[in-house]
């Protein structure tokens, strides 16, 4: 599905990720777990494309085709996913507006028809459903005046209405209680279907209760430093990141 | 002095109604006004040089529909070239309210009219001199009217037209008026409207100046709000070959609340000029302004919002904003919000900025896989859609939505 390799890449004129490699197959569940200023984040915008964050080095294979080589929309189009952090408001565009765009291009990629308002509304409600985001957010501007909570959920919303082959979760779980919490995974427990992958970028354990990893890797500066089961996140929670810097002076 | 004021002049003098008296004062003032130029500030960045020799015939016996808006059940009285075509004697009207036409002397007409909107007007004192035709709107006190009334003026090929129009809002009443304009021939048409809101009661106004093209239009919005009074008004305009508005709130009563959006939406070679003032007469007032506008290639728009904070009216609250998207290089924009306080506890902020493109809200759409062309469109329109959204009257906002749309698509292809 992806497969990245010695992945050097720069935000500005700083070197952020020095030599990332990660293999994920179809329907494997990867979590990345790092303190912070590891470069989590940063790996999620290098590699859906966002503009500042350059690749100095190092590929990257999405399902047989050069990621790095395609535009930000083409790796989306391509069935690449981003769950942001941080989701943007654009209080002059509806959710409705937004998402049918969306589909539709999608859709487009794939070579399917797009969908009647009628079949677009159908979807959208089950989606909305699942995540418990009231009908009527549809109706509001993208993101405009959502909680937090609202904001993880609506990125999950949409990730099941998009349909990805790898979704990639930044943070999804940063500033939410556990029951916003729950509902967030069981949104994304509910698109595992032994084909799609994920990336669950976290810095806490807390999310890998609800959504279980294959794998678990520890990132720091800028590299995949260990590499591990379920059982590395919980040694993880037992005893922080510092033991990244003992090994680090050893 | 212009041809055409001359012979404005000339014309009033024949105007013999009820109202001669008032209009005698009006022409008087106007005798006094110099043609403006570009040294007379409310005209700086507008050019009258359309209007001065112009000659339009100004009786017609056009006959022209109202453009129908689905969904809004309004009570409509139509204007074509200012002359009133609907029978208002037999409209079924919600209780507690009464309408009339201008010629008709009443209580109401006499305590509004060149009462609200201030004299330095230019076109306003046309208006007041050679406005036969009109509407008068009373609505009584504690009336809470649903119905949307709206009133609609059409503007017809080769005609000049003057139409007055006339609200009273009683005591603890709540209205919906929507002043709706339309023509796209040359013709020069204005309109000019007053509106008293009395204690406690409650006014939604629209002004859709939507006349476009060739025509000309100038005109403006007036309100006077009382004691614990709320307005909530949306201006949506295009540019047309000179569209001139000039929109007064005056907070003559404390704990007042005044939101006014306003969205022009210029196609090539249009001109459009909003001047807005507010005056904060009394303590306690609060004024949200918001102005939005995207100006296609070749065309002009000039915002001027002015609030006026006087030496008792502390506690005023008033925010003022324009943002403007030009389409092109050839776009203009001429912006100058002023703030003037001459009260000491007041909280205010105003601003205007040109805008770009916000890169974030791009990428997000971007990585849900929407075009960049396409995405860009959604943003540039979402800028003053978030406005549309704003409307309190959602019947209304979805029959604009689709259609300031359309003429948003046009002007990206036409740049």
């Amino acid at each position: 599905m992806l497969s990245i390799k010695d992945l050097h890449a720069r935000v500005e004129d700083t070197t952020i990720l020095k030599g990332l490699n990660l293999d994920i197959k179809p329907g494997e569940v990867h979590a990345i777990m790092g303190p912070n200023g590891a470069g989590k984040s940063t790996l999620g915008y290098v590699l859906s494309g966002r503009e500042g964050y350059d690749v100095e080095s190092g590929s990257a294979d999405f399902d047989g085709k050069d990621l790095f080589d395609m535009e930000v929309e083409e790796r989306a189009q391509a069935g690449l996913f981003l769950a942001f952090q941080y989701p943007v408001e654009i209080p002059g565009v509806s959710n409705m507006e937004f998402m049918k765009e969306s589909v539709n291009a999608m859709r487009e990629a794939r070579g399917e028809a797009a969908l009647s308002s009628a079949e677009f509304l159908k979807k959208a409600k089950e989606a909305c459903k699942q995540v418990e985001l009231p009908l009527d957010f549809l109706k509001r501007g993208v993101n405009e005046g959502f909680s937090g909570g609202e904001k993880k959920r609506n990125e999950i919303m949409q990730m099941i209405m998009l349909e990805p082959k790898l979704a990639i979760l930044d943070e999804s779980d940063s500033g939410l209680d556990v029951d916003a919490l729950q509902v967030v995974a069981k949104g994304v427990n509910s698109q595992r279907d032994g084909k799609r992958s994920f990336i669950v970028v976290t810095h806490y354990q807390r999310l890998l209760d609800y959504i279980e990893p294959d794998y678990v890797h520890i990132l720091s500066k800028g590299k995949i430093v260990k590499s591990g089961g379920p059982e590395l996140a919980k040694e993880v929670e037992a005893s922080g990141y510092a033991w990244l810097k003992e090994g680090e002076s050893a | 002095m212009s041809q055409w004021l001359a012979h404005v002049i000339e014309r009033a003098a024949n105007v013999d109604d009820w109202l001669s008296p008032v209009r005698a004062n009006a022409l008087a003032e106007l005798k006094q006004k110099q043609w403006p130029g570009r040294r007379t500030e409310a005209w700086r960045y507008t050019s009258l040089h359309k209007v001065a020799d112009l000659a339009l015939k100004t009786s017609s016996q056009a006959v022209a529909e109202a453009p129908q808006v689905n969904g809004l059940n309004s009570i409509d009285l139509v204007f074509v070239d200012g002359r009133l075509s609907t029978d208002i004697a037999h409209l079924q009207l919600p209780e507690g309210i009464r309408i009339a036409a201008l010629d008709a002397k009443s209580d109401a007409a006499e305590a509004l009219f060149a009462n609200i909107k201030p004299a330095h007007h230019l076109f306003g004192l046309v208006n007041d001199v050679l406005a036969q035709q009109g509407i008068v709107i009373d609505v009584a006190e504690g009336a809470q009217v649903e119905q949307p009334i709206r009133i609609v003026n059409v503007s017809t090929n080769g005609i000049e037209s003057h139409q007055r129009t006339l609200v009273r809002v009683g005591q603890g009443a709540k209205a919906t008026i929507i002043e709706h304009g339309v023509g796209n021939e040359q013709s020069l048409n204005t309109v000019f409207a007053e509106y008293d809101i009395a204690d406690r009661a409650s006014l939604e106004h629209y002004r859709l100046a939507l006349q476009e093209d060739q025509a000309i239009h100038v005109g403006g919005s007036h309100f006077r709000l009382h004691n614990e009074s709320k307005l909530n008004s949306t201006l949506v305009g295009y540019g047309s070959q000179l569209t001139r508005l000039d929109v007064d709130i005056e907070h003559a009563g404390e704990h007042a609340f005044a939101k006014f959006n306003n969205i022009y939406l210029l196609a090539p070679h249009e001109h459009f000029d909003l001047h807005s003032t507010i005056e904060h007469a009394q303590p306690n007032g609060t004024t949200e302004e918001n102005a939005r506008g995207i100006i296609g290639d070749k065309a002009k728009a000039v915002f001027n919002g002015r609030i006026h904070i006087h030496r008792h009216a502390q506690k005023t609250l008033a925010e003022l904003n324009n943002r403007n998207l030009l389409l092109s290089r050839g776009a203009q924009i001429n912006t100058k919000p002023e703030l003037e306080i001459y009260a000491d506890d007041v909280q205010c902020a105003h601003g205007a900025t040109v805008a770009e493109i916000d890169e974030e809200a791009l990428y997000y759409m971007l990585t849900r896989g929407i075009d960049k062309q396409q995405a860009l469109v959604m943003l540039n329109f979402g800028f003053v859609q978030e406005l549309l959204f704003q409307m309190p009257n959602k019947a209304l906002a979805d029959w604009l939505q689709p259609i300031l749309r359309q003429r948003f698509e046009r002007m990206m292809e036409q740049k």
